[in-house]
């Protein structure tokens, strides 16, 4: 990485116009994978990357270059040619630089990176071994460990000077089921900011006799009807609707050019009164946590709605400029080759009061969602849809035959009004979110709740 | 970081890994440069410029290539990318045997395509495009609120592979593209939103006038848009939608996913899988491909096939893994992606027939357009082809298109669809997809299942 005299001469160069401010960001990344097929090592990489991102802003007019290069004259130079391209009236100021502040949300015991992947591959072995002779439905098993350590660096000409060091490491099961011409598949994919001491407790044999259950019932489930219906989203990853729903039009990117239908809803109800959420960037450990932003500003742990109100929006420095507000220290990238913007980190429903069990007995014809796949959301329209991979049909307060290939499609504004029961079951889990400053690492969740009315777009009337 | 700097590390770093003990080993490197600008309301608000590069090495050892990728490219990153290649190898135990390979007719592979044009796409250039494009959205109809997104970006991308048997292969490319999407109020009050791209190596190619007629299309055609009844429908796939839905499972069609029990078309291959009106060619030099692709990422000669011929398999994509797995030929599709080497297809074209897109509404006389379709990362079974998904269109009446249609799901099974094509339109379009691009008509199939709100008329 760059000292602080060159990236104080990379502002300077930046700020040679008129732009009323300038931020360097540095990270360097090392990785390691190994991945597993039938018990097969088919796959070990290694990886290393590093690059700098400088971004201008000039009220809101943007420039952002970035180079894998990390020679300094490369850096001055596009610099230059960034100062030249910035749209402002006046030469901005640089503040005096602030001791250099250091930050984790990783809590480690054994560092990933100096773990043989030998041991990775032992310890998936396990996986594959089980789940091959579970059952002769079980035909395939795919597994994987991934982990990486970031280190970023921000410097910027309000004198922010901040360096931030996570350590991600993931988890991946996939069992297939084969019957026929039919495969179906159990999967999870547990994500931390622990260290390998996560996957050594890890109970990888109950999960993946789990996702061996899930892929034979799967296999040999009819399909999901198609009808509007009430419909039960279990913990957890069911909290991707509210992710998608709810979050992605809360943050500033879409909110800040009045591309969502939140926009100026401030102290408005917005979710039924019995729905409260949060998007809490400081849980220690966490997949989706951090402790500074990629903006060098500290993260927070913000209410968004409170009792069906909606009490704040997910803002980073550009959107703030355009919502006449302040950061919320939710800016982030995938990397340097992304300018910064708002991005939600650990986003759930709070708990509400109901007895998961009593949701479904209270429930006399719907849908239970048990496991939800990914989806997307249009935040201009409200539109979105995402996908059931294991679901169950509720009859009578009971939970009958389970179903396969169900869709739920919706309208945000709309899905958020029509939940009616809230479970006291939160929890959390990892996965990735993709959006305009590329792919970061997310959690969602939920306890179980119950929205009154979705189409569920199945393949039988 | 230039082409020559990184030509004379990758030389050495291949001598290194034949002298650290590697059997054969090779090294790739790229180099990305792209400039982009944004526009929002009536100003550029954002520009992007960059230069990006990656050095991958890979070797074989024992029958197992271990992998490790940098970007720094010194004396510290050959140790470093030779140590963790080889203890790579150390953990690996596939079965199938991997291949450094090297053409002795065709060592020193060179193919280059950068365009004169491109030296057009510059900030000023941009800028004034996007400007009058943004105004020319905005002054369509005044139901439309705002121009939401309007990007113009251009990237060109150098290749270089070197390796141990003496391939010394080269290739690059460019493009330019521009892409919009408006928001507009339609008379409830609710928000419609849609947009339009364009791709392509010669910004004065760009048409607006056409450009903007399909733009208004595709936005002011959804406004009084709703669900309709459930049921089984006749359906015209758009040549967008087509492109889009065809791409999702056209994974199956490679040997690696085959030969792991991960495709259902293994052993397929010479049967008869889709309707006698589909074939489906790959042309790596296809005229029209902005992009063209004479060879691999493993330095084989890629060549022009049928891969469904008249609805018969013709042949999978192979990789020299793969086909040597098979007993066979590879037939240069093997390209670089994340750590490794796996198929991929160059320039792909579904062969058009002969029906206008109006002439295919008059073939199904009562039915369903579908435009758009979303959620194809999620709602997709690509092993066993089931789908549902989010989707919007206009239904078709007597013969011609009547009402938009959204919040409707569509769902069935990959497998069928292609079995069930009645006709084929002679609407091309063009996406990017794999190492090039996806050219699809429209088509015509005979029964989707339609999931709305059966409260709808």
């Amino acid at each position: 990485m760059f000292n602080d005299q060159d990236c104080l001469r990379i502002l300077e160069q930046a700020m040679s116009t008129t732009a009323d401010f300038a931020e360097v960001f540095q990270e360097v990344k090392e990785q390691k994978s190994v991945s597993l097929l039938n018990g097969q090592v088919i796959k070990a990489s290694t990886g290393f990357d590093s690059g700098t991102g400088i971004r201008l802003l000039a009220g809101t007019n943007s420039v952002y270059v970035y180079s894998s290069d990390n020679d300094l004259e490369v850096l001055l130079k596009l610099a230059k040619e960034a100062a030249a391209a910035i749209k402002g009236n006046d030469k901005g100021q640089i503040e005096a630089l602030k001791d250099l502040c250091r930050t984790t949300k990783s809590t480690i015991a054994i560092d990933p990176m100096n773990v043989p992947k030998k041991d990775m591959v032992d310890f998936l072995k396990q996986s594959s071994d089980f789940a091959l002779n579970y059952s002769p439905l079980i035909t395939q098993v795919a597994s994987s460990i991934a982990s990486s350590k970031r280190t970023t660096k921000v410097i910027n000409t309000k004198g922010v000077n901040a360096e931030e060091s996570t350590n991600r490491i993931r988890l991946s099961v996939e069992t297939i089921a084969t019957k026929d011409n039919e495969k179906q598949s159990g999967r999870v994919a547990p994500g931390t900011m622990r260290g390998y001491e996560f996957i050594n407790e890890y109970p990888l044999i109950d999960k993946t006799r789990e996702c061996c259950d899930t892929a034979i019932r799967m296999v040999n489930a009819g399909y999901a009807p198609s009808a509007k219906m009430p419909v039960i989203l279990g913990n957890a990853f069911g909290g991707v609707i509210f992710h998608e729903a709810c979050g992605h039009a809360l943050e500033s990117t879409s909110v800040g050019i009045k591309n969502s239908y939140f926009t100026d809803m401030l102290g408005e109800q917005i979710a039924s009164s019995i729905v409260s959420a949060r998007d809490n960037a400081r849980i220690d450990g966490e997949w989706g946590s951090y402790a500074t932003d990629d903006e060098g500003n500290t993260s927070s742990d913000l209410l968004l709605i409170e009792n069906g109100i909606l009490k704040n929006y997910l803002v980073d420095e550009l959107g703030a400029r355009r919502m006449n507000t302040k950061p919320t220290g939710c800016s982030r990238r995938q990397n340097y080759s992304y300018a910064p913007t708002s991005r939600m980190s650990n986003t759930y429903i709070c708990n509400g009061e109901s007895d998961p069990k009593d949701i479904i007995a209270n429930t006399e014809y719907g849908l239970y969602a048990t496991q939800m796949g990914g989806g997307s959301v249009d935040t201009s329209t409200g539109d979105f849809n995402f996908a059931v991979n294991e679901g169950f049909m509720v009859r009578n307060g009971k939970i009958a035959e389970p179903v396969r290939g169900a869709t739920l499609i919706g309208k945000g504004q709309e899905i958020l009004k029509n939940i009616d029961m809230v479970g006291n079951d939160l929890e959390l889990s990892a996965g990735m979110c993709g959006s305009v400053s590329g792919s970061v690492p997310v959690t969602v969740g939920q306890p179980t709740i119950r929205v009154s009315s979705i189409l569920v777009g199945g393949r039988e009337a | 970081m230039d082409i020559k700097t990184a030509e004379k590390f990758m030389e050495k770093l291949v001598k290194a890994g034949m002298e650290y003990g590697f059997e054969e080993c090779e090294a790739c490197f790229a180099l990305d440069s792209s400039m982009s600008i944004d526009i929002l309301n009536g100003e550029v608000s954002s520009y992007e410029n960059s230069a990006t590069s990656a050095l991958s090495f890979r070797g074989l050892k024992n029958g197992q290539m271990g992998y490790c990728s940098t970007n720094i490219l010194n004396d510290d990153s050959i140790g470093f990318l030779l140590k963790s290649a080889m203890e790579n190898c150390e953990v690996l135990n596939d079965e199938d045997p991997q291949f450094i390979y090297c053409d002795e007719n065709n060592k020193e592979l060179y193919y280059s395509q950068l365009s004169e044009a491109y030296s057009k796409n510059t900030y000023n250039a941009f800028a004034e495009l996007g400007l009058k494009l943004e105004k020319a959205i905005l002054a369509l109809d005044s139901r439309i609120d705002a121009v939401d997104y309007l990007t113009i970006s251009c990237g060109t991308g150098p290749f270089l592979i070197i390796n141990s048997k003496g391939l010394h292969s080269y290739r690059d490319n460019d493009g330019m593209s521009i892409m919009a999407a408006a928001r507009a109020t339609d008379s409830d009050g609710s928000v419609k939103s849609g947009g339009h791209y364009w791709i392509g190596t010669d910004i004065d190619e760009f048409d607006m006038d056409k450009f903007l007629a399909k733009f208004q299309e595709n936005l002011l055609g959804k406004m009084g848009a709703k669900s309709v009844k459930s049921g089984n429908y006749k359906a015209v796939l758009t040549p967008e939608a087509f492109n889009q839905f065809f791409s999702v499972f056209f994974g199956n069609f490679f040997a690696t996913p085959m030969q792991r029990g991960l495709s259902l078309l293994a052993d397929k291959e010479g049967t008869k899988i889709a309707s006698e009106v589909l074939t489906v060619k790959e042309i790596p030099m296809y005229e029209d491909a902005r992009t063209k692709i004479p060879f691999d990422d493993e330095g084989v000669l890629t060549t022009e096939k049928a891969i469904i011929d008249k609805g018969v398999f013709a042949t999978a994509l192979y990789d020299l893994k793969s086909a040597y797995k098979a007993g066979r030929k590879s037939t240069g599709n093997g390209f670089r992606g994340g750590a490794g080497v796996s198929e991929c297809p160059t320039n792909l074209i579904v062969e058009p027939g002969n029906k206008s897109f109006n002439e295919l509404l008059e073939e199904v006389g009562d039915g369903i357009i579908l435009t758009d379709l979303s959620g194809l990362h999620a709602g997709v079974n690509s092993i066993s082809g089931d789908f549902s998904l989010l989707c919007e269109g206009y239904l078709i009446e007597n013969g011609k298109k009547g009402r938009p249609v959204e919040q409707i799901t569509v769902a069935g099974n990959f497998y069928e669809v292609i079995k069930e094509i009645i006709s084929v339109g002679n609407d091309i379009i063009n996406l990017p997809a794999g190492d090039g691009e996806f050219f699809t008509p429209s088509v015509y199939v005979g029964t989707l299942a339609i999931s709305g709100d059966d409260s709808s008329n």
